[in-house]
């Protein structure tokens, strides 16, 4: 059984796409990234799936649980934190923590508020309403977490969180993993989803591009190479070479094409040096995203 | 149909200060007209002779008569219709028309909808929470009015008083149901205050242009208020069963469709 499924989701604002046929699956355990433009439908099959918007045709399911039949089955087992966070201004932490318990029938959950609270450094007893916004997103990250979820639905998680906080949010996601915990990672920060996720969605305009591994991603994707010739030169370029740019001797160029191609063609050049970047995510997403 | 315990109590919590500001306010203007009360009696020839050179319409409209000087119950009768139901109606049938749409507008339905709970579980739970709201508001200001008429008061026709405060009681719980069913059509980002005191208000001085003009009788019969009765007239006042049984009917109705409606809306965020 897979933590998540969709099966030929779309959803439709009255004529408007929101996302069309989305059909993948995230397994259990599994750390997966749900990379897209803001705009691609990234929130749209996440509302979905957890019930906030109703499907147009297809259907979801969580740990095996259809999330439209059987919604309070699979949001028991999910923990979310939404992208915005509105909460209850009249309450502080602790009590809108302590309301998330009650619901999710806890009742003893004063010890764990306080040590996840410890480790994100949150004033529990200030009112919501006078906290900052990175405040607001660590109560909105503990509440996510309270209740032990088995599958976590993580929408731009990190806005608002400074990069000490970001990291304490990636160990705890890691540790958490670590005991089994299933990660949807939504987000267009790439490096987020090149440092946590082992497979990745790209959805572009409401629709899935490509679903593969990061290291496939990254590995058969465009690598970038700067050469320096021993003398000016002009360069026969086969195919899988683009954008070339040369100043004398010196040539840079991306190249998309199986690396064996490349390093046979470089031997055969008169090189004083050579240097090969691997392309980071931003790039295999705007190629993707090109298609 | 199930509810939940923790919303239940957290939305009666939520609510508490609103309720408690305006019950006081009710629960102050009842004591007030009712302290009154002697005063008036002490003139009561003067009154009546005041009232019959009153236009008859304009009496009609108010709902004023000669036995609303001479008795006590008269006189509350027309402060209840015209003051005590509408501050009530405008109170309770705000806090119906907000009571799940104010969760959307402030964006909070983004972290209730996904908390293990069906919609409909939240929805009634909301519901129950708006009824108890309803039946404190309700009963405290008729367990101070019981006793203001008793302070205040001799020869109180309590049979009266028990039609009135039914009628009362039907006619808020109409305007209530009404308000839910309304905002589950409307965007939640608008203010329903306006649209909410317009419906109570609208009703209450139809039934008066109706009662006062005969032309136009037949605007009565939009009004909630034509077939409750809150004033004795010709000192005769009893409660009407039957338009109370329609109006509680056309009530669960509404409430059922905002009910409906509500677990069909996107939460588009």
């Amino acid at each position: 059984m897979n933590a998540i499924e969709f099966h030929s989701l779309s959803k439709f604002y009255g004529k408007h796409r929101g996302i069309e046929g989305i059909d993948f699956s995230v397994s259990k355990g599994e750390v997966f990234g749900f990379i897209g433009p803001n705009g691609a439908g990234k929130s749209t099959a996440i509302r979905t799936l957890l019930g906030l918007l109703h499907p147009s045709s297809g259907s979801a399911s969580i740990l095996g649980f259809d999330v439209v039949k059987e919604g309070v089955q699979a949001r028991l087992k999910v923990g979310y934190l939404p992208s915005e966070v509105d909460f209850y201004p009249e309450m502080t932490s602790r009590e809108l923590l302590e309301y998330h318990a009650g619901l999710y029938g806890i009742e003893k959950g004063e010890k764990r508020i306080e040590e996840l609270a410890q480790y994100f450094e949150l004033a529990l007893d200030r009112p919501i309403d006078d906290l900052s916004y990175g405040n607001k997103k660590k109560c909105a990250i503990i509440q996510s977490v309270l209740h032990e979820p088995e599958v976590l639905i993580l929408d731009e998680p990190t806005g608002g969180l400074d990069p000490f906080m970001q990291n304490r949010f990636f160990e705890l996601l890691e540790s958490l993993n670590k005991k089994g915990v299933t990660v949807f990672f939504s987000s267009h920060i790439l490096s987020e989803i090149q440092r946590m996720c082992d497979r990745a969605a790209v959805i572009r305009e409401g629709k899935i591009t490509a679903i593969e591994d990061i290291s496939t991603l990254l590995s058969k994707q465009m690598k970038k190479v700067r050469l320096v010739l021993k003398k000016e030169t002009e360069l026969s370029l086969p195919d899988g070479f683009q954008n070339h740019h040369s100043a004398g001797s010196k040539h840079n160029f991306d190249y998309v094409g199986p690396t064996e191609v490349l390093i046979g063609w470089l031997a055969e050049q008169d090189l004083v040096d050579v240097v090969l970047t691997e392309p980071d995510l931003e790039s295999i997403f705007m190629n993707y995203y090109q298609r | 149909m199930t509810m939940n315990r923790v919303l239940y109590f957290k939305e009666l919590k939520r609510n508490r200060k609103n309720t408690l500001i305006w019950t006081s306010i009710v629960v102050a203007f009842t004591f007030l007209i009712l302290s009154i009360y002697p005063s008036f009696s002490q003139m009561g020839d003067q009154m009546t002779e005041l009232m019959s050179s009153l236009p008859e319409e304009y009496a009609r409209a108010l709902g004023m008569d000669e036995g609303t000087w001479s008795s006590i119950i008269g006189f509350y009768s027309t402060y209840y219709g015209i003051y005590i139901t509408l501050l009530m109606g405008i109170f309770l049938a705000s806090t119906g028309a907000t009571i799940v749409g104010k969760e959307e507008r402030d964006g909070t339905a983004e972290f209730l909808l996904t908390r293990p709970m069906t919609r409909s579980t939240i929805v009634t739970t909301k519901f129950l929470a708006l009824g108890t709201l309803l039946a404190v508001v309700y009963s405290t200001q008729t367990f101070f009015a019981v006793l203001g008429m008793n302070v205040f008061g001799d020869n109180v026709l309590w049979r009266h008083f028990v039609t009135m405060h039914v009628h009362g009681f039907v006619l808020v719980s109409f305007f209530t149901a009404a308000a839910v069913l309304f905002s589950s059509f409307l965007s939640p980002k608008l203010n329903y205050m306006g649209p909410v005191v317009g419906m109570i208000f609208g009703s209450f001085f139809l039934d008066a242009i109706a009662k006062a003009t005969e032309q136009v009788s037949w605007l009565g019969y939009i009004s909630p208020y034509h077939y409750l009765q809150l004033q004795a007239e010709s000192g005769s006042l009893e409660v009407n069963w039957g338009s109370c049984i329609v109006l509680m009917i056309l009530s669960l109705i509404m409430l059922k469709a905002g009910h409906a409606r509500y677990l069909k809306r996107d939460i588009v965020g």
